[in-house]
């Protein structure tokens, strides 16, 4: 149901206030609650939507775009606008054939589309569907910046990058704590002398394994996502969907800061995290899908106006993640901007007087050239 | 003193302007001596120097007469060609244009034509105009012997003449006659023109290297190595000749040649065609009959397969454009049943 809040009062102050908004429709602006985020379909592009706080603790810990996390404090509410991308993706994921091999689909765009974002409202309703969710929130933190970079003590060549995967463990188990107690391992792991994960036991005790035992955190993401590979879409009763999601996806075929001892760089094979987060979003599990996304913000070596699938990447990423579905994101339609704009003129965002003029929209739509995220950083100016 | 020396200057001004006119005034004595230094000048020197030619007279300084710019007598019909025949520096009284050159002053226009400096420095082609150059080829015919009747358009000189020969001569007037720009000599020939298989054709693009123009399929070899005309000519044949022969020999470690040194991107035994006949292939699992070979060639006839071919070749060949990845993007959605 679309249950309009305040609806018709919030028209009445708005035509006595800012009478030039002629473009005031009742189609724009309507908030609705979660319950119909099912059924979103192309009539509700460009709407927003809430998504419930208790939701966002758990399924969102890392995964959102910092300057949205402070939109959200701000505002004290998470409002996400419906768009295109997401929308195809929903039907997309609606319409598949779960025993078939896991799809991939990779969103691309320019700088500050809405690419995460899209990212996020798509998880949002695979965990409603109860699906279980692996986001990685950013695959470039794993290729730079790494304090401690540790020789692999179960493979030889392979470099262990201990606080990078107890941080990603923590978010995973605050993510998907019902399913850690339903999800049994299937082999035994032994990770030192003395400790070993029996097989039968509950995921959620692999995970614990890695959390109190930081050396070995590295091979428990390892051994994790395979034994989520290997379940997910089974016949079993315990069967459940699995959304891999990672941002950035091009970090994983680019080239890392991280440098050996004897100043060598590293390759990305050489990092286990990456290597096994590789062997996941090869297609050969079925019963769920691959979303990831093209970051050029936090990428390595690549030019500023890189946005295009191959360009960022490069031919060993495409050759590894063909075939996958592109689907571009772009900057804001007139409507979506019109939207946006009145939801922070509702939320009284806009508190300069000539912003809330048509010349001052006009303004706005010719400075941001209606990108997302430069509008938002313009309006928290005003 | 002052009102005789004025009116001897007006005087003097009449009596050299009547000299140039036509019938002399009538005689007005005035001192020898002065008639001598009062020859040619001009009214507004009469002016300013009216100090000078008293103490400058030991000089003999003779100062010309103003005389008209010639620009005053040009007619718009005459003849150009005989103002500028040779190249020769820009005379501001020869050229009838108000042309402006250089940096303007403050709040002001560039300079004039007089006394230009900047005009004269730069090399002008006022000696060269349609009129000239006309002329200059009505001089040269008599050497020349007619064009075939038969090439009358480039496609016709194209197939009949594909290789063309370029080669500069030099005429001069210096101590030497000779210039050694002379023995440079640039062949360009059309590749489609030769016979050429596709071998062939990419082992002689590679030989050549810089010389091949991709735009235009054309090879262009410039010889300068030898000091005569001649023997640079027999060089860039002999250079073509080699070229030629070589392209369609196929060397023993020429079978090693890699996918990384392919020229343009081959889909068949490519990572993509295997991703997409795995791919295929769990989704449709072996039966017990079928068997792994006639699978895969039924696999790679079917026309979403080829349609991704194709989409898959023209984004790696062309590069990549929104247009080439809508088309992947439908090619993939075909294919996998979304």
């Amino acid at each position: 149901f679309l249950h309009l809040r305040g609806h018709k009062t919030l028209r009445k102050h708005c035509t006595e206030k800012y009478h030039n908004i002629t473009t005031w429709t009742s189609k724009l602006c309507l908030f609705f609650p979660i319950s119909t985020q099912t059924c979103h379909t192309e009539l509700h592009a460009g709407q927003y939507y809430t998504l419930p706080p208790a939701h966002m603790r758990t399924l969102f810990p890392h995964g959102l775009p910092p300057r949205f996390q402070m939109q959200m404090k701000t505002f004290n509410e998470a409002c996400v606008m419906v768009r295109q991308p997401a929308l195809e993706l929903i039907t997309c994921l609606r319409k598949a054939d779960y025993s078939e091999p896991a799809l991939r689909y990779v969103l691309y765009g320019e700088k500050g589309c809405g690419k995460t974002l899209s990212l996020c409202h798509v998880l949002h309703f695979c965990s409603t569907q109860g699906w279980l969710v692996l986001h990685i929130p950013d695959a470039h933190l794993w290729v730079k910046n790494c304090r401690e970079l540790l020789p692999s003590s179960s493979r030889p060549g392979r470099f262990d990058q201990p606080i990078q995967a107890l941080n990603w463990l923590k978010n995973f188990k605050t993510t998907n704590e019902h399913f850690l107690s339903k999800i049994k391992t299937t082999q035994r792991y032994v990770w030192t002398k003395r400790e070993s994960t029996e097989e039968g036991r509950p995921l959620g005790e692999l995970v614990d394994q890695g959390v109190s035992r930081v050396k070995s955190s590295s091979d428990v993401v390892g051994a994790l996502l395979r034994e989520l590979r290997l379940q997910a879409g089974g016949a079993a009763e315990g069967a459940f969907r699995l959304a891999v999601a990672v941002d950035g996806v091009n970090a994983l075929w680019g080239k890392t800061t991280l440098k050996k001892e004897d100043k060598s760089e590293v390759l990305p094979e050489e990092l286990t995290l990456i290597h096994n987060l590789r062997k996941m979003l090869r297609n050969d599990w079925c019963g769920g899908a691959i979303l990831t996304t093209l970051s050029q913000t936090g990428s390595l070596f690549k030019p500023r106006s890189a946005y295009l699938p191959m360009e960022l990447l490069g031919e060993e990423g495409f050759d590894n993640m063909d075939p996958f579905v592109p689907i571009p994101v772009s900057n804001y339609s007139d409507k979506e901007f019109e939207s946006c704009y009145l939801y922070y003129l509702d939320r009284n965002w806009l508190q300069h007087p000539h912003s809330r003029t048509e010349d001052g929209k006009k303004e706005l739509i010719f400075l941001s050239s209606r990108n997302p995220s430069i509008l938002e950083r313009l309006c928290a100016f005003l | 003193m002052a009102i005789y020396q004025d009116s001897i200057r007006v005087q003097d001004c009449f009596g050299t302007l009547h000299k140039r006119a036509g019938p002399s005034p009538p005689a007005v004595s005035f001192p020898v001596g002065r008639a001598a230094y009062s020859l040619g000048l001009t009214a507004s020197n009469g002016v300013e120097r009216q100090g000078l030619p008293e103490r400058g007279n030991q000089g003999q300084r003779r100062q010309r007469r103003a005389v008209e710019p010639r620009t005053e007598r040009m007619t718009v019909d005459q003849d150009w060609t005989a103002v500028y025949p040779t190249a020769a520096s820009f005379k501001p009284n020869s050229v009838p244009l108000p042309v402006r050159m250089g940096y303007p002053v403050k709040r002001g226009v560039p300079p004039a034509k007089k006394g230009n400096l900047e005009l004269i420095k730069i090399p002008n082609f006022l000696h060269l105009t349609p009129e000239a150059i006309k002329k200059h080829c009505e001089a040269l015919k008599p050497f020349c012997t007619e064009w075939p009747a038969a090439l009358d358009s480039d496609a016709k000189c194209e197939e009949h003449f594909p290789i063309q020969v370029e080669s500069k001569a030099y005429v001069s007037a210096g101590p030497s006659l000779r210039n050694p720009n002379a023995r440079i000599i640039t062949l360009t020939v059309k590749l489609s023109s030769l016979n050429l298989d596709e071998h062939a054709r990419k082992k002689l693009i590679r030989l050549s290297g810089e010389r091949y123009n991709k735009d235009t399929d054309t090879l262009t070899i410039t010889t300068d190595s030898c000091p005569m005309k001649q023997q640079n000519y027999d060089y860039a044949m002999y250079l073509l000749t080699v070229l030629y022969h070589e392209s369609w020999k196929t060397e023993a470690w020429e079978k090693e040649k890699t996918r990384a040194d392919m020229e343009e991107y081959v889909w068949e035994d490519s990572p993509s065609q295997k991703n997409i006949l795995e791919t295929l292939l769990r989704m449709r699992p072996l039966g017990e009959k079928e068997e792994e070979g006639e699978v895969r060639e039924e696999l790679l006839g079917r026309v979403e397969v080829q349609e991704y071919k194709d989409s898959v070749t023209k984004l790696k060949n062309e590069g990549e454009t929104e247009t080439n990845m809508q088309q992947y993007k439908e090619a993939v959605k075909k294919l996998l049943n979304i």
